[in-house]
């Protein structure tokens, strides 16, 4: 009874850190309590004071040891952030046919599936250094998406950055834009053709600065994206983008100068072909409540595929334009332009897609896409239109 | 195809979207009492609105605004670049920013501890661990304790970048979650020192801040505060994804009006004009 009664103020007394406006409150109730201790069983209280304060201090002390642990504890785990999400779709494609083989394109497309299952833990034990690594994790395997350290300098405002290890490629705005955040559900064709899997293993350098207005990054990279372990060739490509900050505008030009080794009808080995690309990106927040506009122009060469009997990479250029709608928070009414065109020197070849998209936002980790990619060749157009439903839970 | 999509719509539209929310604002500790006795003063002189007010941190209002959680994010610094750069492309907008008060970032003492000025430059030193005895800058023989907040805090931001210039604090700074844990802390310590707003000056004295060693020191009070002589004030923030309209527009107008700023004064933070 004493014991317990005792327990309480010092109870008490440990929350005064957390309520320190209530200061006054705790310690009128800290009072009141001893008074209540005193009124008690006085006899016993002057028998038995000093053992049982000794008691109870030891008791704080042990407590107060105890919490110090769990506070080391959890700044420890503070430094590992996990982040994430899961994208569970339908999709019906008008290419899909039944087939139990698949010698050529026209196996079933229509099924649900893991569209992307990632989970990305960053570790930052101070704020000069970084880890990061991104699995994804599908009905198709895992593959590492993301796997770098970052180095930050600490003496200019600028931090400019230091990443090693497998990156997107900094090139453009789609490239770098989490597919967790697109609003619809694949990227363009011209980059998903000229920039396949986002990523490349390399060494990039990175900053901000003029007040935020300008940022660069610039890479040097394998160029052979991520699809092989290794580099096939010697020579290693450069890739970088520079961009403005306007306010409501962001303007950016990206640049990518390397080689491909192509394995060609007369060199099996395989022999070097330019690989280029060039481009300006831009973002505008328009004076109409919600409405937000997106666009990036890409021009280059392209290296032939292997066994080709050319002599020299193609020209290739393609383009992508977003409208997107707000409604309120929850409401988003999208729709994407893009074109590729394979070889310009080849007429009728290029192909658009127009692929009007909703998102509804459930809540602030999940939310539902509705999309339907209608995609128009310039000659011999087939059925090969997709519709996605897609449920997405991020955190 | 084409039938299959217009259902998909339709039944996404004809999901229960709650109705009549009350307008929430989230984010700032240091303005949290701030944000709350305001929220009240308001919801008294307008029956049948609802304001709810949550702390957490600058920080951590703004990922609400950003995520579409929270109407209006309190901070206790700037927006970042990279804050912004998340709501352009999930809201289309920039944000808009509402400065409903001034503030003292005050460094606090305890009342124990002899010293009664400190320059920007000794309490950078002394954060960023150069100095870690009181006798360093003219005190007693003792180390020095110190306590910060959380990194999600902007108090703990604004002091990183317009005291530390940027340099990191030392990691013998103790975290404490809130500004009156912090005050509570130095106000038990006799070797220690914290910072934060104005408002929370119970049972702590402020340390005179001198811009230089040739400099007066100065108190975070209205006068200096508005005058802009003592060195270290700053703004306190709503944030809003639109511009603010209906119910939202007549609670900024109000709390930066004479009756919302009496209430700013009366908390221990300083007007706006």
């Amino acid at each position: 009874m004493k014991l317990k009664s005792l327990i309480i103020p010092v109870a008490l007394s440990l929350c005064v850190p957390a309520f320190a406006d209530d200061a006054k409150i705790t310690n009128a109730a800290i009072d009141q309590a001893a008074a209540a201790v005193a009124a008690d069983d006085p006899q016993e209280q002057e028998q038995k004071p000093q053992e049982t304060v000794e008691d109870v201090s030891g008791k704080v002390d042990s407590l107060t040891e105890a919490f110090t642990e769990m506070k080391n504890t959890v700044d420890a785990l503070n430094k590992l952030r996990v982040t994430g999400y899961i994208q569970a779709q339908y999709v019906n494609d008008e290419r899909s046919a039944n087939e139990l083989t698949s010698p050529t394109a026209t196996r079933n497309l229509d099924q649900f599936s893991i569209r992307r299952g990632r989970v990305k833990f960053t570790y930052t034990a101070n704020p000069t250094s970084r880890f990061v690594i991104q699995p994804d994790i599908t009905t198709s395997g895992v593959v590492l998406k993301d796997g770098y350290v970052e180095l930050t300098e600490p003496w200019t405002s600028w931090k400019h950055t230091l990443t090693a290890g497998q990156f997107n490629w900094p090139y453009g705005f789609e490239i770098m834009y989490s597919s967790s955040q697109r609003e619809v559900p694949e990227r363009s064709r011209v980059v998903r053709t000229l920039f396949p899997g986002e990523r490349d293993r390399g060494v990039m350098l990175s900053g901000l600065g003029l007040g935020d207005r300008l940022s660069y990054k610039v890479a040097i990279v394998n160029g052979t994206g991520t699809a092989q372990s290794f580099d096939f060739n010697k020579r290693k490509d450069l890739v970088g983008r520079l961009g403005w900050n306007f306010g409501a505008v962001d303007v950016a030009g990206s640049i990518y100068r390397g080689e491909d080794l192509v394995a060609t009808s007369t060199n099996a080995k395989g022999r070097e072909f330019d690989k280029e690309r060039m481009g300006v990106d831009v973002q505008w927040v328009t004076p109409i409540q919600g409405l937000g506009i997106r666009g990036e122009y890409i021009t280059g060469k392209q290296a032939p595929s292997s066994g080709a009997t050319r002599t020299a990479s193609h020209d290739v250029e393609g383009w992508y334009f977003y409208a997107i709608q707000n409604l309120g928070t929850r409401h988003q009414f999208i729709v994407r332009v893009d074109e590729y065109d394979p070889d310009t020197d080849v007429a009728n070849n290029a192909v658009q897609t127009i692929n009007p998209s909703y998102i509804f936002h459930w809540d602030a980790n999940s939310k539902v896409m509705v999309s339907y990619e209608m995609i128009d060749n310039e000659i011999n157009d087939p059925d090969d239109n997709v519709f996605t439903l897609r449920y997405q839970y991020s955190f | 195809m084409k039938k299959l999509m217009a259902l998909a719509i339709a039944v996404l539209f004809s999901m229960p979207v709650s109705a009549a929310k009350p307008l929430t604002i989230k984010g700032s500790d240091t303005m949290v009492i701030m944000n709350a006795r305001l929220a009240e003063g308001f919801m008294a002189k307008m029956p049948g609105t609802t304001i709810q007010v949550t702390g957490g941190g600058s920080g951590v209002g703004i990922a609400a605004l950003i995520n579409g959680t929270t109407d209006i994010a309190a901070s206790s610094r700037p927006i970042r670049t990279s804050e912004t750069d998340k709501l352009k492309q999930r809201f289309a907008t920039t944000g808009f920013a509402y400065p409903i008060a001034r503030d003292g970032l005050s460094v606090y003492l305890n009342t124990a501890n002899p010293l009664k000025e400190l320059t920007l430059a000794q309490i950078r030193d002394i954060y960023t661990g150069k100095f870690t005895n009181w006798k360093q800058v003219g005190g007693n023989d003792a180390q020095i304790i110190l306590y910060s907040r959380e990194n999600s805090s902007g108090t703990y931001t604004y002091f990183k970048d317009n005291v530390l210039l940027g340099k990191d604090y030392s990691p013998r700074a103790q975290t404490l979650q809130g500004t009156a844990a912090v005050v509570n802390a130095v106000a038990k310590d006799a070797n220690g020192i914290g910072y934060g707003g104005a408002a929370y000056a119970k049972g702590i004295k402020f340390a005179a801040v001198k811009k230089d060693d040739k400099a007066p020191g100065v108190l975070p009070t209205l006068e200096t505060v508005r005058n802009g002589s003592y060195p270290i004030s700053r703004f306190l923030y709503l944030y809003t994804r639109a511009k603010a309209a209906k119910e939202m527009k007549a609670f900024i107008d109000w709390a930066t009006g004479p009756e919302g700023q009496e209430i700013v004064t009366k908390v221990g933070y300083f007007p706006v004009k």
